[in-house]
This record gives structure tokens, sequence and C-alpha cells, in this order.
């Protein structure tokens, strides 16, 4: 910002030249060790000078300073008419710095200076006005340069001198000297009326061609005879061709010192020349005279002076002729208070008491705004172009003057010494990067409440310059201003104003570069930059350097230049919200190393994993302006050229802001990306750009293995244990716990692949763009055991789709195998690995909380702009801090197991895999099964399956079901299975290519539609493999054999009845019984000791069926009864059945269950008495079909199969019929014969016959059948009583305590009254029992007839 | 004479504007600095610094001599669009440090001045104008505020989306019309 120092008015402006051959870093050394002179004692400049040219020289012993500035290059010779307007714009010092050695002499490295300072100083310049050049020696050749000789115009410093600096102050003083002697010369002819009237010929004038001035300089001469205090004034010395050479010539040391004559001069020099003026001066106003006066009063150093003039030209310039100079003439005063203000406050380090209510600096503040508003009112007489740009650069500069006492005042925290240091000289203070480095707003905002000068303010201030004047300026100095704008700008922290004028530095470099293309070849001769490239520092960032004023293009490609204008570029865009840098450069050029590509960003492709959330956030910025400013972006990096960046911002463009992107931009943007790419490749370098669109990968899965491949692990337990697997019917089902934490976690099984078999997987990928997106390569990216994949290549997917593709592989040996995700490779571009993590519950409930504060966040604002731009939000906190994905991330995970045995099922006996079965029906399955791999195998087990499994397993495990039909349900599963295998020939070794044969047996069971055979297979026993660790697992392979089985359900058993064999009338059954049971009756010897299993069977088929029912039962001989069912019809079938009866310890026991289930509660409400006949129920019914069995058979046919009657129930009445009583009543009617003994009276038919009328004798006898002793109690029941006479009691007839197989025998005489039937029933109680309970009962039937 | 609104989320995306052409004459407000403007390049480039420094605008003034209102297009719409993103430094600065809803000409930029108003919510509506017109710029952006407020009561609505609701736009130019 040197460029806008506060004080540059009151600057000595010295250009450091390299002269001759001279190394770049001995020229920067040397120039930096003569920079460091920024200010010159006023006491230490030799004052010589006798004539006018004294008139500036310091007083001896004053106290103030000469302020040097080193600019890094001249004045540009358009700005020549502002050499009087603003001396100090211009160099009017040079130093020529060459190294001397002994191939380069002094006299060559002056001539060179000479030739340097003629191409640089424009013809007819009044500046510079002193020069000379410093020849360094150099050390290894230190005495033989012959630097002892002494050339005017050329100071030699010998390496061996001690103290350069002070030589060089010495020097620097010396050329001031020089310098201020050749201001009084030429203001010696301005104060010349003709002189003045050149002066005012203009609005910026300029002194004529010396070869114009020789005559009129004299003439004025003539005039001013008594003027000059001076007289050995040789005015044709001015007008030498030659002059500066002349004038550098003559200086060196050895300059006489008169002081005393300038002193006078000064003094007294004022008021003469303006009564002089005054009174000649009658052809125009000498107010720019006396400004002149001031300036180079201020330019000397005496401020004083200048004041003084300043105050008169003032007082000229009131009457507003020539707001110009008017306000020149305030900014040059504003310039002497702040170094007067230096001056008086530089010993104490304490700022200016502000004893004031207004800031100290208020005053200057309101001179330079008159300044500047009177530069901007100002009318340009002529329509010179060239007056319209110096006065631009003027108001700029006054501008820029007035920003800079603010921004001075601001970055010192207050108007005070160290604010006048950096406005003297703003490069030797580091002090303002310091204050303004943090650039927090706090900070910022902190300077500002200290200094009392608000950042707005400034703000303000330095937008005045900004305007469409602008265009005015030529390429250098617009560069500088819109430079120190953007700087100004940014040290403020207003980001955003620095972005704009950051756009137009970028565009104005731009254009110099594109307009230097074409005028490169006329401007290759004047490339003089090289030497004076000013590095221009602005917050780090170098500003591409275009050479002095004119279009200055560097031959040779330096990156440099091109790398700053991208780094702006990058730093404009971002305010916006725009990331350039999106898409980074890959660190490895060469495209095909993945495994390294992969590796390295493996941080960053886990922060991809959280891109899916941040999408969610909304987004930053101005869509419109962020369009705009990557369409600029591109075409600066195409004017460059530099196609890397080219590709990098329009790839970076696609992937951060393709939601607001039109679908054409993304087109072009593609297709620019993809042409700059291409031209890199072209040219050779492939510095390849990362992967760009986003996280394309959305799954991999892996495809499983066809079933009859896939490994199944299994523990070695079950090797030994064999039983176990026989109710794993049951207890797979039978989960205790309602909620089972384990179930869960266990049932995300792992995945099992085969070592050295093909496995596939599916990857989804995804494109979000409206574009086909061209992929170069996919490959898979695992760790663990080394698996082989083909990449697949050239992918194109579709716009706007998900696209799967499929990857086949093989893993080559055993062990675990991750798939941590994908690399994938863009055209050109390097390859990325993609890292998917297998989500877990957990990961997937984490992340939706993550979306949802996400989501619950986005409404509200807690940062707002700049701060919400998405890099720096993601650094900072949300309302509610988000659920950290702390864990690491789970891959999609294997294991290899090793190579398996393989089995085909070769042939079968079934055809299309289907077996038709009546109900109850056996049949066989043959498989015959083939190993087709080249390992033996040597465990073979088979299990089955069916439909009807499921449905019983879920009844069970549902509970609803009584104890009663649990057991019938789970007898069902366990004994009555659809299929089975026996293996009787002891198949266990199948060696390669081997076949064996398996029978299956298969059961027709109601329900069963489908079942499956499987046949798990394995090779357990390795020899070859010794395996330290005993592994606790081995793999299966499984074969299943579906089998469609359909059941014909042709036979109904219902209505199992149980009579007492007493009550059955014979003669009925004849006719109801369609069966053999006719020929069973004579062996039931005692009715009372059977009883008859009666059963309808239908036949609901079309066929007719032989039902044939079987009785064991022991005690008896084996009966069976058979009976043909003809289709649709029903049959009884009867059977008589022994009466038996169960122990008591036996019907006690409860109802067994045959899994191991538990039962947590017992749901029955059953009172202990129901419970118990319950289990008498259950119990008997066992026995009864223990004894009873029926099977089928097709009657034309040899199909067989057997009926089951597990489908019937038994009541309480038909329990009664089958239980042989506890006490057996037997009644017998004997009736006295007169002739003999009492005898049995008739009984035919299942009852007696008896006559009325007689005396008949009821003999009960009862007796003990159970197995403990037993007291009693006897009912008799007369039906119908009123007909019957009997003696004694009938109720209640205690029979005593009868002992096991005691029996007791009663008699009751009766006499029937009247013909009729009747019936004598008996009860025996046992005593103390409930009252209903009777433990034994017998009836019989009476038929009274008259001579019956 | 034209005026510029923006309604700025707090993300600084816009989600709604409106360029309202007034009746009203400008002010001849020109400078001898900004007349006679070279065309100094002809690159593509030149065209940004052209646009962004106000030179087009500037020189277009020439062109169409003061009676006659410029009609769109004009003005370079992106610079516009800059300069209000640009104003919105000097809006945060001064929100942090006032309370004031109403920002009156809180930023000056090429010819350009620019009023702000922030709403409780951190919605800022920028407004750029040419001239002088304080209390006609007040008036407009309570109403302004007002019909922001009815259209964000629409519980579908989010602070971020921009309003494209036909009547809002109509009562915002009648506004617009009524006040500038």
């Amino acid at each position: 910002m040197n460029t806008h120092a506060f004080a540059a008015l009151a600057h000595i402006p010295i250009l450091v030249l390299p002269v001759g051959p001279i190394p770049r870093t001995v020229f920067e050394k040397y120039a930096a060790e003569i920079r460091t002179f920024d200010s010159i004692r006023l006491g230490d400049i030799p004052t010589g000078m006798k004539d006018e040219r004294a008139r500036f020289m310091p007083n001896p012993l004053s106290s103030g300073y000469l302020y040097l500035s080193y600019p890094s290059h001249p004045a540009p010779p358009r700005h020549m008419s502002l050499s009087l307007f603003r001396p100090s714009h211009f160099t009017l010092g040079i130093i020529g710095v060459a190294a001397c050695s002994s191939s380069y002499s002094l006299t060559s490295a002056l001539e060179q200076f000479d030739k340097t300072v003629l191409d640089i100083s424009p013809e007819g310049s009044t500046f510079p006005l002193a020069k000379v050049c410093f020849a360094f020696e150099d050390e290894e050749s230190a005495g033989s340069t012959g630097l002892g000789d002494t050339l005017p115009g050329i100071v030699s410093i010998p390496s061996v001198m001690g103290n350069k600096k002070l030589y060089i102050g010495t020097l620097l003083a010396d050329l001031c000297s020089h310098i201020l002697a050749e201001l009084g010369r030429v203001y010696h002819v301005l104060e010349s009326p003709i002189g003045n009237e050149y002066l005012n010929s203009a609005l910026f004038p300029t002194l004529p061609s010396p070869s114009e001035m020789p005559l009129s300089l004299s003439s004025g001469n003539l005039g001013y005879p008594s003027y000059s205090s001076q007289p050995e004034l040789d005015s044709s010395g001015l007008t030498t061709p030659g002059i500066q050479i002349k004038r550098s010539s003559t200086a060196g040391p050895g300059i006489s010192h008169t002081a005393s004559l300038i002193q006078r001069q000064s003094t007294l020099g004022s008021p003469a020349v303006r009564k002089r003026v005054s009174a000649v001066g009658a052809v125009s106003s000498h107010g720019r005279l006396y400004k002149v006066l001031g300036d180079f009063f201020l330019l000397a150093g005496r401020t004083e002076d200048a004041s003084l003039w300043y105050a008169e030209a003032i007082v000229l310039f009131k009457t507003g002729q020539d707001p110009v100079w008017h306000a020149s003439v305030l900014e040059g005063m504003a310039t002497v208070f702040v170094l007067d203000a230096w001056s008086a406050g530089q010993g104490l380090q304490s700022s200016v008491s502000n004893n004031s209510i207004k800031e100290p600096w208020a005053d200057i503040y309101e001179q330079l705004s008159q300044a500047i508003a009177l530069y901007h009112k100002a009318s340009v007489p002529s329509d010179l172009s060239q007056d319209h740009s110096l006065l631009a650069l003027t108001y700029c500069t006054a501008v820029m003057r007035q920003t800079s006492l603010l921004f001075c005042t601001w970055s010192t925290k207050g108007w005070g010494a160290l604010a006048f240091a950096s406005m003297l000289q703003p490069g030797s203070t580091s002090y303002t990067q310091r204050t303004t480095s943090d650039s927090s707003w706090t900070n910022l905002e902190r300077i500002s409440i200290v200094s009392g000068v608000s950042r707005s303010q400034i703000a303000n201030t330095v937008s005045q310059a900004h305007g469409p004047w602008l265009l005015h300026l030529g390429p250098h100095e617009r560069l500088t201003i819109l430079q120190s704008m953007a700087s100004i700008y940014s040290s403020l922290g207003y980001r955003r104003k620095e972005a704009f004028i950051l756009r137009e530095v970028i565009s104005c470099i731009m254009d110099l570069i594109v307009c230097g293309r074409g005028e490169n070849d006329l401007l290759r001769k004047s490339d003089v930059g090289s030497a004076s490239t000013d590095n221009r520092s602005e917050n780090g960032d170098e500003v591409s350097i275009v050479g002095k004023g004119a279009v200055g293009v560097r031959q040779n490609e330096i990156l440099e230049g091109n790398q700053s204008i991208l780094k702006l570029l990058v730093r404009a865009c971002k305010v916006l919200g725009v990331d350039l840098e999106a898409v980074g450069v890959a660190k490895t050029t060469d495209g095909t190393s993945s495994e390294v590509g992969g590796r390295d960003n493996g941080g960053s492709a886990v922060e991809d994993l959280e891109r899916p959330v941040d999408a969610a956030k909304e987004s930053f910025g101005w869509p419109e302006l962020q369009v705009g400013v990557i369409r600029e972006a591109i075409a600066v990096a195409e004017a460059l050229p530099d196609p890397l960046a080219v590709a990098r911002i329009s790839l970076s463009a696609l992937r951060t802001m393709h939601s607001v992107l039109a679908s054409s931009d993304q087109y072009h943007l593609y297709q620019t990306a993809g042409r700059a790419l291409a031209a890199m490749r072209r040219r050779g370098d492939a510095p390849a750009v990362e992967y760009w669109a986003g996280h394309p990968i959305m799954s991999i899965a892996l495809l499983p293995l066809a079933l009859h491949r896939m490994p199944i692990e299994n523990p070695f337990s079950i090797l030994t244990a064999k039983s176990s697997a026989t109710n794993s019917l049951l207890s797979g089902i039978t989960d205790p716990f309602l909620y089972n934490p384990r179930k869960t976690s266990g049932s995300q099984s792992k995945n099992l692949i085969v070592q050295g078999e093909p496995i596939e997987l599916t990857i989804t990928l995804r494109n979000p763009y409206v574009f086909d997106l061209e992929i170069q390569s996919i490959s898979l990216s695992t760790t663990g055991v080394e698996f082989e994949s083909s990449p697949v290549s050239a992918l194109v997917i579709p716009p706007n789709t998900l696209y799967p593709i499929t990857i086949i592989g093989t893993a080559k040996t055993q062990g675990t195998l991750v798939f941590r995700g994908c690399i994938v490779q863009a055209h050109w571009g390097a390859p990325r690995e993609f890292l998917l993590p297998v989500s877990t519950d957990v990961d997937q409930n984490l992340f939706a909380r993550r979306q949802s504060a996400v989501k619950c966040e986005s409404g509200r604002t807690k940062y707002w702009g700049l701060d919400s731009r998405p890099w720096e939000k993601d650094e900072r906190r949300l309302s509610t801090p988000l659920p950290s994905l702390k864990k690491p991330p789970q891959f999609l995970q294997c294991i290899v197991v090793p190579e398996q045995p393989l089995l085909r099922i070769r042939w079968t006996s079934l055809t299309h895999g289907a077996v038709m079965l009546y109900n109850g029906e056996e049949s066989t399955i043959r498989l015959t099964l083939e190993n087709i791999s080249a390992l033996p195998i040597d465990f073979l087990r088979l299990s089955f399956e069916d439909s009807t499994i499921g449905p019983a397993q879920e009844a069970l495990s549902e509970g609803g079901l009584s104890v009663f039909e649990t057991y019938e349900t789970e007898y069902d599963l366990l004994h009555r299975k659809a299929f089975s295998w026996r293996n009787e020939k002891e198949i266990t070794n199948i060696l390669p290519n081997q076949k064996v044969v398996l029978s299956v047996t298969c059961v027709g069971k109601v329900g069963c539609a489908h079942g499956t055979v499987h046949i798990a297979y394995s090779q357990v026993n390795r020899e070859h493999e010794e395996q330290v660790p005993t592994p606790e697992v081995f793999y299966t392979r499984q074969l299943s054999y579906p089998v469609t089985v359909t059941v014909y359900h042709m036979l109904e058993c219902h209505d199992l009845r149980l009579m007492p064999m007493v009550d059955v009338n014979y003669d009925d059954i004849g006719s109801r019984a369609c069966n053999s049971v006719i020929h069973l009756l004579p062996e039931v010897d005692d009715p009372t000791e059977w009883c008859l299993f009666a059963i309808d069977v239908r036949n609901t088929y079309g066929l007719p069926f032989e039902v044939t029912f079987e009785r064991e039962q022991a005690g008896t001989q084996n009966a069976a009864v058979s009976s043909t069912v003809p289709p649709g019809s029903m049959s009884c079938i009867m059977l008589p059945v022994k009466k038996f009866r169960l122990a008591d310890d036996q019907i006690s026991q409860p109802i067994p269950t045959l899994s191991d289930r538990q039962f947590v509660v017992g749901k029955s409400k059953l009172s202990i008495e129901e419970e118990q006949a319950q289990r008498e129920l259950f119990w008997y019914r066992e026995e009864l079909l223990k004894i009873v069995s029926a099977r089928w058979k097709e009657t034309n046919g040899d199909r067989n199969g057997y009926l089951s009657l597990r489908q019937q129930r038994l009541t309480l009445p038909m329990l009664k019929a089958l239980r042989t009583d506890m006490v057996q009543v037997d009644l017998t009617l004997i009736v006295d014969t007169p002739d003999s003994s009492p005898q049995e009276l008739d009984y035919s038919g299942g009852k007696y016959i008896a006559s009325p009328n007689e005396m008949l004798y009821l003999r009960v006898e009862v007796a003990n059948s159970s197995l403990s002793p037993l007291a009693m109690t006897l009912d008799l029941i007369f039906d119908p009583a009123e007909q019957v006479l009997w003696e004694g009691v009938l109720s209640n007839m205690a029979m005593g305590k009868l002992k096991p197989d005691e029996t007791k025998t009663v008699e009751v005489p009766l006499c029937f009254l009247c013909t009729g039937r009747f019936e004598i029933g008996a009860e025996v109680r046992i005593m103390g029992a409930m009252k209903n309970s009777r433990a034994g009962a017998s009836r019989i039937c009476i038929s009274v007839r008259e001579d019956g | 004479m034209s005026h510029h609104l923006f309604l700025l989320s707090p993300s600084d995306t816009p989600i709604y504007s409106l360029t309202h052409y007034s009746t009203k004459l400008p002010q001849p407000t020109s400078s001898s600095l900004s007349s006679n403007l070279p065309t100094w390049s002809t690159s593509a480039f030149a065209g940004t610094l052209t646009a962004l420094s106000g030179a087009s605008s500037a020189t277009q003034s020439h062109h169409v001599q003061g009676g006659s209102v410029r009609m769109g297009g004009g003005q370079d719409r992106h610079v516009i669009q800059m300069i209000a993103n640009a104003s919105l430094d000097v809006i945060e600065d001064a929100m942090r440090k006032e309370s004031a809803m109403y920002l009156k000409s809180v930023d000056k930029f090429n010819e350009w001045t620019v009023s702000a108003f922030i709403t409780p919510g951190n919605m800022k509506f920028i407004l750029l104008h040419e001239t002088k017109n304080d209390d006609g710029i007040r008036s407009f952006f309570h109403d302004v505020w007002e019909l922001y407020l009815k259209t964000m009561l629409n519980p579908f609505h989010t602070a971020h989306s921009p309003i494209r609701s036909v009547v809002f736009d109509t009562r915002v130019r009648a506004s617009a019309k009524k006040y500038l």
C-alpha cells in the first residue's frame, strides 16, 4: 500500500535500479539495505549550494526529516503532465546498484547506468533530478576492480568497508542534497513570469521542452534583473539537453557549505518573492506558484515554510477559479498537519491528548473531504482524455489519502505516534498486519472503539474512490487503487466488498494479460519489469505482476503468477459461498495405482459418509451470483490458460452446486471440464483431478450364494450329540422370553463365502446430474484375505438415476474378507476410495437422530451471513450437539470358509418332484446323489421340513392350547412326521464322483402340501490341515429337494362311542353294524366285563376302502373287524373291548409334555376335581388307543395305510363304560321254588322274566375289586317303586368294611304287584365320600308277565 | 430511476427480489469524472470491470438524455446483485451494534445508496436507491415487512424458501408504486 501512503506528498521517491550483470539476490540485498533509510535528518544534508539551488536546503541544526520512499518503478510517461502539479509523484532520484568485479568495471557500469536512466526517463521530463550509481564490490574480487578510480556519478563501495550502512546513509544524504538543489533550480525557472505563464497555461501544466525554454527564459531574466539573489545562476545550464547528466556529474563530495546564505533566504525569501511577484504578476494568479513552492518545501521537510506558502495559495484560490489546484493545496496542508503532529509527538509515545471534543483528525478529514469534493466537481475544460485520466488519478489518490488517514488511525488503535508512523512510512511498521490479523468481529469492533474510527466510516470513505472514473485510469494505477481498496476492505473484515473489488482486480489483470498477448511482440524489448517485480503483499496473496504501467507479459511460463490469480479467484468466490477448490488435485499422477490413492484419502472418504446428512442443510449464498462468478472463474482460467484450474473449477461447481445449477449449465460445465482435461492429457501431463461426483456409491450388497452352494456353520458338538436333534422341532420355536436381545443380534448372521468359488456383489451407483456420467472404472476395495475381482470399466450412468452393476470375484484363501467400499475413477480423474459401512440398527438410529437434529436446525439461524457458509458452519456448534458417530464404521464382512465338497441330486424316483398319497399312506422316495467335487464327503445328515410343521409350531408357541391339545399337537409333530429317513445302509462317506442312493419315507398327513428334504453334507475330517486350535465350528453345505405332496383325505372317523355291553340291544347291532362284529360277540362272556367300541367311518373319497380295526388287549385274543366303506357312505364299526382299570397312581399323573417346554403360568382355571377327571380321561384314552388300532386298504388295489383315531375324544360316560368299577355289584333275582333250593329266575334277552305276585329275592353281591379296604353303603332303587313290595330299607344299607376281593351278599325279598317292565338298580357308595360319587352300580331289567 | 429490493435470508440467499422503475426523474448527478469515459479495452474481462465499476450505467445515462425513464436491462442485474450482496458487510456490522430495524442509507456504492431493514428473524430487506426518500422508504419497508410476516404465517413456508406468492408480489409492487 506504499503507493497510497498518507504522507506521500512529503516523500522523495528514489528509484533503485540494477545496473549491469548483477544477480537478483545480490541486488535485492543491496537494495534492501538502501531502503532501510526511510528518512534522513535535515541536519545530515550537506548544504553547499550557494545559488538558487540553496532555496530548499535545510536550515542548519533544524530538527526535521526528509522522508524517502522507494517506489519500484518510475511514473509512467503519461503522467508527465503532473510533474509540476505533484512532484512527489515522480522519482526525484535514481540510484543504480552495480556489482563490480574483475570482469565488470566501473566505467562500463556507469555507461550502462546512464543508458538505463535515459531509457526510463521520458523525453523532456523534468525528473529525475539527481542520480547516482553505487558500485558494490564483490567479495572475492576485492581490490582487483580498480575501485580506487573515482569516476564522477558513480560511487564505489569496497567490500572491505566495515560500516557500509553509515556510508550509504551519507551517500543518500548527498543525493538528497542534490535533489533539493535541483528543486531550487526548477522553482527558479517557474518563478520567472514566463514560467508562471507556463504554470497557469493548462489544468496540468508542464514545463515546455528545454529546447523552447532558453529564449523565453532569458527574456524573463531580462525582466527581473534584480530578482535573483544568486547572480551566478547559469540559466543556460537548464537549457542543455544533457542537463541531468551534467547535474549528476557534479554530484559528489566536496561541495562547500554556505549555510548562512540559505538561512537568510529562507526567512526573507517569502516576503521578498511575494512582493515581487505580486508587483509583476499581472498576467495570472500566483496561486499555483505558491502551491508549487509549498510542495517543494514539503518535500524538503520544511513544514513551517510549506504551510506558510500553502496558506498564501489558499487565499488566492478562494475565488474558486482553480478547484483542482485548490484541492491539491488542501491535501498538502493536511500532510503538513500530520508531519507537524508527528514531529511534535515523536518523542513521547503517548498519544496526543484529545482535549477537544472533536477527534484530533477531524480537521484533516474535513480538509481532505473538501479536497475530494473539489476534485469531484472540477470540470475538465478540454476534451483531452489525458486530463480526465490525471484528474481521476488525483481524485482517487485523494480518496485513498483520506482513507489512509482513517485506516491508519484505526489500525493503530487511535491517533498517536503509531498512527503517524504508519501514515508516514506504511512499510516500516507491521503493526497494521498485527492488529488486523485477528479478523473476528469482536476484535475489529474493539479496535474501532479504541481508535474512535468506525469501520463503516472507513468503508464509506474508501468507496468514494470506486466509480466509473476508474476507467479513466491507466491499467497500473487502476490496479493499484483497486488493490488498495480490496486490502482495506479485507482488513476491515468486509469480505463481500473485498470480493467485489477482487473481481475487478482479476478482470483488470486478465484484461492486461489477454491484450498483452496481442501486443507481446511489440513490447518484448521493453520488458524491464523483471528486476522491479513488486510483490505487493495483500494478506499473503501475491498479486500477479503486470510490468510497469504498460503491458508486461512474461515470456516464460512462471506458474506463480497464474497461481496467484487463481488464489485471488478462489478467495473472491469463497465469500460468495462457492468453493472452487472442492475438487482437489490428486496427489498421485499415476492414475492406475489405486492402492495409494485409496489409502491416502481414507479419512476424507469417511467424511463423505456424513454428506447425506449435510444435504438436508440449507444452501448458502446467492445462486445467481454464484453461477455468475463460476462462469467468470472459468473464463479466467481458460484465458490464463490453466486447463487444470478450468477442470477443477467446473468440477467443483458441479460437485457443490449442482442443486442450483440449471441443466444447461451442468452440461456446459461438464463439457468444459472434459475439454480441459483432454487438453491437459494431450499435452502429456496428467495430474488427475480427484474424483468429484459426490458420493456415487449408494449401496453394496453381497448377492446370496445359490442355496446349494451356501455353507452353513455348525458347531462340532452336533457330531457327538445325536439325540438332541429329535427335539429340535419343538424346542426351536420355544423361546421362553418375550423379548430376547440376543435373538436380534444373532439374526444378523455372518456372510459365508467359500474359498475359490466366485461370488457376486451388486453395487448401486447414483448419478445426481442431468448428464450422462462417465465412470472410467470401479473396483472393489477390500481388506483381509486376498480377493480377486475384475474392475468394471467404462460405465455410463444415465442422468438422475440409480444404476446397479454386478462385480464377480473370488476369494483366494480362507479367513475374513472385508468389503470397505469401492474405488471409483472418473474420466481423467484419480481413483478415489469410497467407504460404505454397513449400518447397524444403532447406527441407523444415530443417523436418523442426526438428520432430525439437522432438520430441526434448518428453520433457525444460529449463524448467519458468512458464518453460515457450509465450510464455516461445519466447524461450529449447532444449538444442540449432534450425536456423534464415534464408532468405527462397520463394513460388509464375509468369512471365507475352506473349500467345500459339492453334491448334486442326480436322479429321483419322483416325477416332477410330486408325490400323491392317501391320508396315512406310506411311500418311499429314492434320491441318487453324486459328489461332483474333488473333495470327499464324510458327513451326511438329512433333515426334513413339511408344511404341517409350521402351523403346528405356531400354535404351540402361541400357547393358547389346552394341555390336552398341546399334547396332541406335539405328538403329531414328533411321532407322525411326514418324512423320515432310516439310514439303513449307514451311508456316511461319498468319495469324489461317487453316487449313493437314499431312501426317504414319506407318510401322508392331511394338511401337508409340500415338504423339503435337506441333505447336509460336509468334509469334516481334513487330515492335511493341522490347525493348532481345533476349530469349534465346521461348515456344511445343504442340498434341498423340495417335494410337492398331495394328500387325499378319504376316510373320516367320528362319533366314537363306548357303550357298556349290558345296555347293548343285540337286536340293533345286526342292522346297524355292517361288519363282522357279529361273530365277535359270542366271545363276550360277561357283558359287565366288556364294553362296545363303536365308531363311524365315512368315506369322503371316490373309491371304496376297506377299513380294519384291530384290538390287541392283554387277556383277550386279538380280534379284528373290517368293513368296506363305499364312496360317500358311512359305516359304523363296532368292536367289543374288555373293560379295564388303570392304577390310581397312573391316572393321577399330569398330562405329559413331549417337549421340554417351560410352563410359566398354568393357564387352566380348572378345579382339582375337574383336573383329576381330565387326567383320567387322558390316560384311559391313551390306553384305549394302544388297544385299538385302525388300518385301511384300497378295496381294489394294494395301497394301504393307517387310520388315525387320535382325533377322537373320550367323554365321561364313555369313560364309565370303559372302566371297571371299583366295587362290583352283582344283582340276581332268586325265586324260591317249592321243591328245591332257591334258584335264579329265568334270564333271557338281557332281562329277567318274572310273574307278578310272586315272592322273589333280590340278591346283591358286593365285591371290593380295588386294592384297599372300603366301607360301603348300598342303595337300591326300584322303578316303578309303587308296584313293588319289599322288605326292609332300601337306602343306605350299611355293608360294612370290605377287604379287597371280599364279597358280601345282601338279600332283599320283594314282590312285583303287577305286570310290566321293572328296573332295579343298585348303587354302592363309599362311606364318607361325596353324595353322588358312587363306587359301583348295577342294574337289572325285569319283565313281569302273567305266566311269562 | 429505479429501485431494487431484495429479501435476503440469513444465509444470504435471496428469497424475493423486485426491480421497481419509478416515474420520478432522477436528478442529474453527473460528475465530470465519470464523463467521457474511454473504451479502454475490447477484451471480455474489460466488460466485467466496466460493469462492476458502474461505468456502463454511467455511459448509458449519457446516451439516454434525461427525460426518458431507463427501462429494464439498462443496468447490469448482476452488478446490482453484487452491490446488494456487498452491502451486507456494512449491514451486518450495523445490526450488531444497533437494534434499529430500519438502517437508513447504510451503505453507498457507485451511484447506489443502500437502505436496509432487518426483521427480528434476521431477514434482511435491502433496497438500492439513487435518491433520498427517507420517509417513503421507511413506509415501504414496513409494508413489505407486514406482507412478509403474512407470508411467513403459512406453516408450510420456511425461512429459506423463496417467496413465490403472487399476492405478495402484487402487494409489494403496489406498495413500491405508492411510496417509491
